[in-house]
């Protein structure tokens, strides 16, 4: 007995010593722990969104000159083909054709049948006094250039992109499908199997015989066939968000400038009622704000743009626009240009004109630069000629054809 | 920890969605044009403005020529100058634009002429390209003789067409044919040059022996051709500018024919035939030393050399039927490119060097086709009781070629085809004519 009450004496003592160091440890965590800790907890939570669309769009407003959409947007700006210059007005240049010109050939020889061949001479510069002195030789054609890199967006001007749709699809039941539809139910009746009317006791009747009490109920809402998004009707309704404006640099500068700013400051606004109330806002904060900024306009799918927005070009409207062009396009089948798909970037006034001086070739495959050179021209003939007074476009719709591209693939034409 | 995990899950995602949607908002209205009209491009070329007195009549003959050239190749038509609504009046005068886009002028020409005492005509020109409001290229000035202002036209022709298509013209060209003359069973034939088009016929041999497939040098100073002058076919060479001709140093026992220049001009390829065997040979033309390509029992004939120099083209029916054959130009073993129905002869490498003119025999009747270079892609441009002989233009784009009619009185003309198979018309000749080899450009 005694070793054992010795041992259970003993297993006593450890448990205080346990204990005792249990305890030691936990006030001395709760003493020194924050010291430990490394990440500050204000910045665990940062707000999706710190200002109301309202406020975004006063801000932007606020923020982007006019204008400025089209100068940022637009990175087709550097010209790609050296146009000739224009000459008519200008007195007439006249170049010294001496490559051009053959070199004389040796006079035919009197007796028997030779050709006779008058070659003619070098141009002698003092031929023509009244012309300028003589040009270098014959330039070759305009040079094709490949299109310039857009620049790089500056800093503080970078636009607020969007997804072109929405990124949370509400979801939606599958159709039901019966051998024979049937129409949506009353919401307040019961789904059954069998339709049936609703029967009250009518105390006051006493002739008919007595029907037991039931509910109303009705089949659910069926349909003979499934009919899926690809073959359904196009909605007219946009698919795509339009461009939003730049946003703004200095959001928190610019933020107390706007009549819709909201009431509380966006750096202490609750952000979100999943996520807890942040603290002061530090150095760190601001840069988790334009990151999460960011973020919550891009997946957000809010439209924060005030420029007219439309929906897309429908596939008769793309069509019209097609056939308006190729019906111009004069393909020379037997050319090595023949050969070449030409991609023509331009720019739209909104009367549906081309703006002649964007023409530009984007890109060109199948040929040398020369064979490019002349399938760029052929394209922007069919594109000059064919536009009249303004291609048949819809005003409404100008956000999505102010810029167009348009492929040129000779590829089946003639063939 | 977390919060960094979590801010660079922030970061990476928002970098994401930026960049899609950026991508998305920069993407311009795409539509693909795969549909185009064939047909020929309409211009406009105002008589060429007289600037001296002198100049007066030769205005409206240069911009006619200029007209017609461009006409002739299929690929422009040409306004009536009753449409016109503004006409120029000085060369310097300031296009009106609007005017033309009015017309549907796509092109404009505008010349001007000047001729000056002493003879000399000076032509410049400019060429417009109407619904871009733009000069295509700069003003052009020729000058020469009054007596060479069909070439001068001509030249202003090719610079247009050049201008316009991208590719180098052909108008300023010669061709050296055999005229014919006579019954079928009593031809007389001579060798004859002249323009691309027809005109300024000029004769360089008599009719005093029957001449052949003769074939320009690459510069257009001498023509190879085979001669029946020693009663029996032996190859010339022949100045064209002193019409003086020799006989090349073949194997005078042997019947040698068929021969070309080879692009460096130093060189020909030609057939020698021994009994039922026909080889082909090439030729130092200033050594007169030859050197054997082939040995076979066939019959190989009509070489051509690629524009490069560097591999041959020629017939042989050495697989039993008369096909297609490419080897190195120094011989070797050769490869058959040809494998369609028919026979296949008188190949000729294209100046692009991408297609091989051929004549085809089946079922009868004679094609002009081209083949690439492999063989594949066969098309045939013509078909008609005998065509042959087919001749590149020095732009690759055009065949000429021999077209002979049925019959006793069936004669054989000249006839010329785009080489898309468009534009088949006949070559104006003062009689019949065959055999053509076309010139380089001058």
């Amino acid at each position: 007995m005694l070793p054992n009450m010795t041992f259970l004496g003993h297993r006593a003592h450890v448990g205080h010593y346990v204990s005792g160091a249990a305890h030691v440890g936990l006030i001395g965590w709760l003493l020194i722990g924050p010291l430990f800790e490394v990440e500050p907890l204000p910045f665990d939570v940062t707000s999706v969104t710190t200002i109301s669309e309202a406020e975004y769009a006063a801000l932007v407003g606020a923020a982007t000159p006019p204008g400025s959409e089209s100068e940022t947007a637009t990175p087709d700006s550097a010209p790609v083909i050296a146009e000739a210059p224009a000459e008519p007005v200008a007195p007439p240049t006249v170049e010294d054709p001496a490559p051009a010109v053959p070199t004389p050939e040796p006079p035919a020889p009197e007796p028997s049948p030779a050709p006779v061949e008058t070659a003619p001479a070098p141009l002698a510069p003092e031929a023509l006094p009244e012309t300028p002195p003589p040009l270098p030789a014959p330039v070759s054609p305009p040079e094709v250039s490949p299109p310039a890199e857009p620049a790089p967006p500056a800093a503080e001007d970078v636009e607020i992109a969007l997804p072109e749709v929405s990124p949370r699809p509400r979801p939606r039941p599958a159709p039901r499908v019966a051998p024979e539809p049937v129409a949506p139910p009353e919401p307040d009746v019961q789904i059954a199997e069998e339709s049936q009317e609703a029967v009250v006791p009518d105390e006051s009747e006493t002739t008919a015989p007595p029907q037991e009490e039931q509910d109303a109920t009705a089949q659910e809402e069926a349909t003979s066939e499934i009919v899926t998004e690809a073959d359904e009707a196009p909605s007219g309704a946009p698919e795509r968000t339009i461009r939003p404006r730049s946003r703004p640099s200095n959001l928190a500068a610019a933020a107390p400038a706007t009549p819709q700013t909201p009431a509380a400051p966006p750096a202490a606004q609750p952000a979100d009622t999943t996520t807890p109330a942040t603290p002061a806002p530090t150095a760190r904060e601001t840069t988790a704000d334009a990151v999460n900024d960011a973020l919550a306009e891009a997946l957000g799918g809010t439209t924060t743009s005030a420029a007219p927005a439309g929906p897309p070009l429908t596939a008769g409207e793309r069509e019209d626009l097609r056939v308006a062009v190729q019906q111009c396009w004069v393909v020379d089948v037997g050319s090595v240009a023949s050969r070449v798909t030409v991609v023509v970037g331009m720019k739209m006034e909104e009367t549906g004109r081309v703006v002649t001086s964007s023409l530009r070739m984007v890109s060109a495959t199948g040929g040398d630069d020369a064979a490019a050179r002349v399938a760029f021209d052929a394209a922007r003939r069919a594109i000059l000629r064919c536009q009249k007074d303004g291609f048949d476009l819809p005003q409404e719709k100008y956000d999505q054809w102010r810029d167009i591209e348009m492929t040129f693939n000779p590829e089946n034409v003639g063939r | 920890m977390l919060y960094r995990m979590r801010e660079m899950l922030c970061a990476v995602l928002a970098a994401l969605a930026l960049t899609l949607t950026a991508t998305a908002q920069a993407a311009p209205l795409r539509i693909e044009i795969t549909e185009g009209v064939v047909e020929p491009l309409p211009f406009a070329v105002p008589g060429f403005i007289a600037e001296n007195s002198g100049a007066a009549e030769w205005g409206a003959k240069l911009a006619q020529v200029v007209a017609d050239d461009l006409i002739g190749t299929g690929l422009f038509d040409q306004i009536n100058e009753e449409a016109f609504i503004s006409r120029p009046t000085s060369f310097a005068t300031p296009v009106q634009y609007a005017d033309w886009k009015a017309i549907n002028a796509q092109a404009l020409i505008m010349g001007a002429v000047t001729v000056s005492g002493d003879g000399q005509l000076t032509v410049k020109f400019r060429v417009y390209d109407v619904f871009s409001d733009s000069e295509l290229g700069r003003g052009l000035q020729f000058q020469g003789t009054t007596d060479g202002w069909r070439r001068m036209a001509h030249k202003v022709a090719d610079a247009v067409y050049s201008r316009i298509t991208g590719e180098t013209g052909y108008f300023d060209s010669r061709v050296v044919f055999v005229s014919e003359t006579g019954p079928k069973n009593e031809r007389k034939k001579r060798l004859g040059i002249m323009d691309y088009d027809g005109a300024n016929v000029q004769y360089l041999t008599d009719s005093s022996s029957i001449v052949l497939a003769p074939r320009f040098s690459p510069t257009g100073d001498r023509v190879l051709y085979t001669s029946y002058a020693t009663g029996f076919p032996r190859i010339h060479v022949l100045d064209v500018g002193d019409t003086r001709s020799r006989i090349l140093e073949t194997q005078s026992d042997k019947m040698s024919f068929a021969p070309r220049f080879a692009p460096n001009g130093v060189t020909a390829v030609y057939s020698l035939s021994e009994g039922s065997n026909t080889d082909i040979f090439t030729m130092d033309l200033a050594s007169g030393q030859s050197s054997r390509l082939t040995n076979t029992p066939a019959i190989e004939t009509a070489p051509s050399y690629s524009p490069d120099g560097g591999r041959i083209v020629f017939e042989s029916d050495r697989s039993g039927s008369q096909q297609l054959y490419i080897m190195s130009a120094n011989g070797g073993e050769a490869q058959r490119i040809s494998f369609g129905q028919g026979r296949y002869g008188t190949p000729v490498w294209s100046p692009r060097g991408d297609l091989i003119a051929f004549t085809k025999q089946h079922k009868g009747r004679f094609h002009i086709g081209v083949m690439r270079t492999d063989g594949s892609e066969e098309r045939l441009l013509t078909a008609s009781f005998l065509d042959e002989g087919p001749t590149w233009a020095p732009n690759g784009r055009v065949i000429m070629f021999t077209r002979e009619t049925q019959g006793a009185s069936g004669q054989s003309n000249l006839y010329s085809v785009d080489v898309s198979g468009r534009n088949l018309k006949r070559v104006r000749t003062p009689g019949a004519a065959s055999d053509p080899s076309w010139g380089p450009l001058q």
